[in-house]
């Protein structure tokens, strides 16, 4: 397998010059030095609450904001320095999935104007016709009759639309997709149906996804490998069946015994992580969860703990990293 | 059996006009005993929220039109009228609405919003009823209550709001408590410290509680009976372990198949094929019809009744009520 996207030490600071804090301008740090692969065909998915940085961290691949630290690149070439010309060829490669499928869909545009919207950019469609067969032939793909495509979106229901959206991505035939929570919106049996889509998609279009996501049993399904992201950092990344079934950060164990296990039968000891998230304008110092770690020692509030690789392509940041076996009831059967 | 807390018979509520009318609650009948903890479990457009809000007249009419009963204590909710229903409302029976950023009023203190129900429900003096606000941030869990009591909802997060809007909810000390998707907007870890302390505060309270929610991993571990609504409909109630250990209808099914949880592993997600019908587009027979893999003619033009399969576990299902599978 080769690499397709990789970020070198990747960082972005907004800073908010409306506050002013004293003399300091309000600064958050939304991804702080952050490293990672997403190989080719893979799926990667970023977990994490709100105000993490996960959203942040999908836009800044696909180079929608600008980074202050680091670097992105695609199949070994440097996005970070590519001119504005250079960097919109890249984006035929890269396409975005949403999470608000009302939000993401001109309301004013027919769906046909609005799926061939990437193609055209491109220079893609020849006429017409050819238009109409494209735009017919992906409403087909993501499981929509083709008679369609001369609607408007509020004629759809949430599903439907989210169809709608994934259609527009594949158009082009990116080999690179960023899925920002593009089932939270949807209702349980809806989400059912998009999920298996897109992995259909990917399985005979070959992209490769970096699925951004809050629910630890969506991802559980759709991703080769998880991220789980803090205050910015990535505090543990690794193949999802060892985080899964012996996560080694105490952020990720917590994370996965809150979520609420739909089986009445099995009795969950669950870890309730005290307090709420810091601000990210106010990072503490160290680690970064050692205000919330059941944890945490002396060590954790002076020194921000490195990543470690502590089995192969599972690396945790944390002083006292160690495997932490998640009860019976939620081991994977 | 001791007799139900809440009674809801034949509960219809509906928009549009007399001749062309857009039911979002279709004869929904169910009752809470008292101390019950009830999850009622759909998808969006399903209609649980708008049966929770016509319990206390809270949905307007017009526009909407609401008929049946709603038997709390012997009286009919329905029957009622505003200054009657003052006296239920926030002291018999406590709301915890979904929004936890908009069910606050940012321009006054948590203190005082909490105080509000208090006042209104009893006379203790100004003095008791600050330290009965305190000891109601205690129950909910805020960190530092004695200073935290004069600040604006602004200053907190979502899952602290959320536990200010639950500390209104039970100043009175209800019997019943209805919590309309009540962790929805929350993070996962915040969502767990939230549920822990409302298991804790039934616990010590005893109240009922009337959980509404579309996420079924909560009802789990929450709840001991379930009802599941779909387009306005009850399709299924049932205790909560015979609900997911042999769910009867094809929709409940569906959902259960499709969940995802943390330990299955499946290569392909069971999908319920299609979507809600949108209100008002199927007026006769079963309402997850279009959708059911196990649909039968007489299914077009009867919506089946409830057909009992165990003394705590009722469904309404052709196909089910002839052993189809």
């Amino acid at each position: 397998m080769s690499v397709l996207i990789e970020a070198k030490n990747l960082g972005k600071t907004f800073v908010d010059n409306s506050i002013r804090l004293g003399p300091k301008r309000a600064e958050v740090r939304a991804v702080d030095n952050v490293s990672f692969q997403i190989m080719k065909g893979e799926t990667l998915a970023v977990v994490g609450e709100s105000g993490c940085g996960k959203s942040t961290l999908g836009r800044l691949l696909l180079r929608l904001i600008e980074a202050t630290e680091g670097h992105v690149s695609m199949d070994g070439k440097d996005l970070t320095n590519l001119s504005r010309q250079e960097m919109r060829q890249m984006r035929k490669n890269m396409q975005m999935v949403f999470q608000d499928p009302f939000g993401s869909l001109s309301p004013r545009r027919t769906v046909a104007q609005i799926i061939s919207e990437p193609m055209d950019s491109f220079g893609m469609i020849r006429d017409k016709s050819h238009r109409r067969e494209r735009v017919a032939e992906l409403l087909e793909l993501v499981g929509l009759p083709a008679i369609y495509m001369d609607r408007k979106p509020r004629q759809f229901s949430g599903g439907q639309r989210q169809r709608i959206g994934i259609a527009r991505a594949i158009s082009v035939h990116p080999s690179f997709i960023v899925a920002d929570e593009p089932v939270s919106a949807l209702d349980v049996s809806i989400q059912a149906q998009i999920i298996n889509l897109m992995q259909d998609l990917q399985e005979s279009e070959g992209f490769s996804i970096l699925f951004i996501s809050h629910d630890l049993a969506v991802v559980r399904h759709v991703a080769d490998r998880v991220a789980v992201m803090y205050l910015g950092r990535i505090v543990e990344i690794g193949p999802k069946d060892q985080i899964y079934a012996a996560p080694h950060h105490p952020y990720t164990e917590a994370l996965l015994s809150a979520a609420p296990h739909p089986d009445p039968t099995k009795e969950i000891e669950r870890i309730v992580l005290q307090g709420d998230v810091p601000s990210p304008t106010d990072i503490p110092s160290g680690c970064a969860f050692r205000m919330r770690c059941p944890i945490a020692k002396d060590i954790c509030s002076s020194d921000n703990p490195k990543s470690v690789e502590i089995m192969p392509g599972h690396q945790v940041a944390c002083h006292f990293a160690a495997p932490h076996p998640i009860t019976n009831a939620q081991r994977p059967t | 059996m001791s007799k139900p807390l809440l009674e809801i018979r034949d509960l219809n509520v509906s928009f549009g006009t007399k001749d062309k009318p857009l039911c979002v609650v279709n004869d929904v009948s169910f009752s809470i005993n008292p101390g019950e903890a009830i999850g009622v479990v759909g998808e969006s457009g399903s209609g649980k929220s708008m049966t929770a809000l016509s319990i206390l007249q809270l949905v307007p009419t017009p526009p909407a039109r609401v008929t049946g009963q709603v038997y709390f204590d012997g009286k009919d909710l329905l029957q009622l009228s505003n200054s009657e229903l003052t006296s239920i409302r926030g002291k018999e029976i406590g709301f915890i609405f979904q929004e936890p950023m908009s069910s606050l009023n940012p321009v006054m203190t948590i203190g005082d919003q909490i105080d509000e129900a208090i006042m209104l429900h009893t006379d203790l003096s100004a003095d008791a009823r600050r330290v009965k606000v305190l000891e109601l941030l205690r129950l909910v869990g805020m960190p530092d209550p004695e200073t935290r009591i004069d600040v604006y909802p602004d200053q907190f997060s979502g899952g602290m709001r959320q536990r200010v809007v639950i500390a209104i909810a039970m100043a009175c000390n209800p019997k019943l408590l209805i919590a309309d998707e009540p962790t929805t907007a929350l993070d996962v870890t915040i969502q767990a410290q939230v549920l822990d302390m409302m298991l804790d505060i039934r616990k010590q309270y005893n109240s009922a509680i009337m959980l509404i929610t579309h996420d079924l991993g909560v009802v789990a571990e929450f709840c001991e009976r379930v009802i599941v609504m779909y387009a306005g409909h009850i399709l299924e109630d049932a205790d909560i372990n015979s609900l997911f250990a042999s769910p009867k209808h094809p929709y409940t099914q569906g959902l259960l198949k499709s969940v995802l949880t943390l330990t299955e592993k499946q290569h392909r997600l069971y999908q319920i094929q299609g979507s809600v019908p949108p209100p008002g587009t199927i007026k006769e027979g079963c309402p997850f019809r279009p959708r059911c893999p196990v649909r039968m003619d007489r299914c077009a033009v009867e919506m089946p009744p409830m057909k009992s399969y165990g003394p705590t576990h009722v469904a309404a299902c052709w196909a089910t009520a002839e052993g189809v599978e």
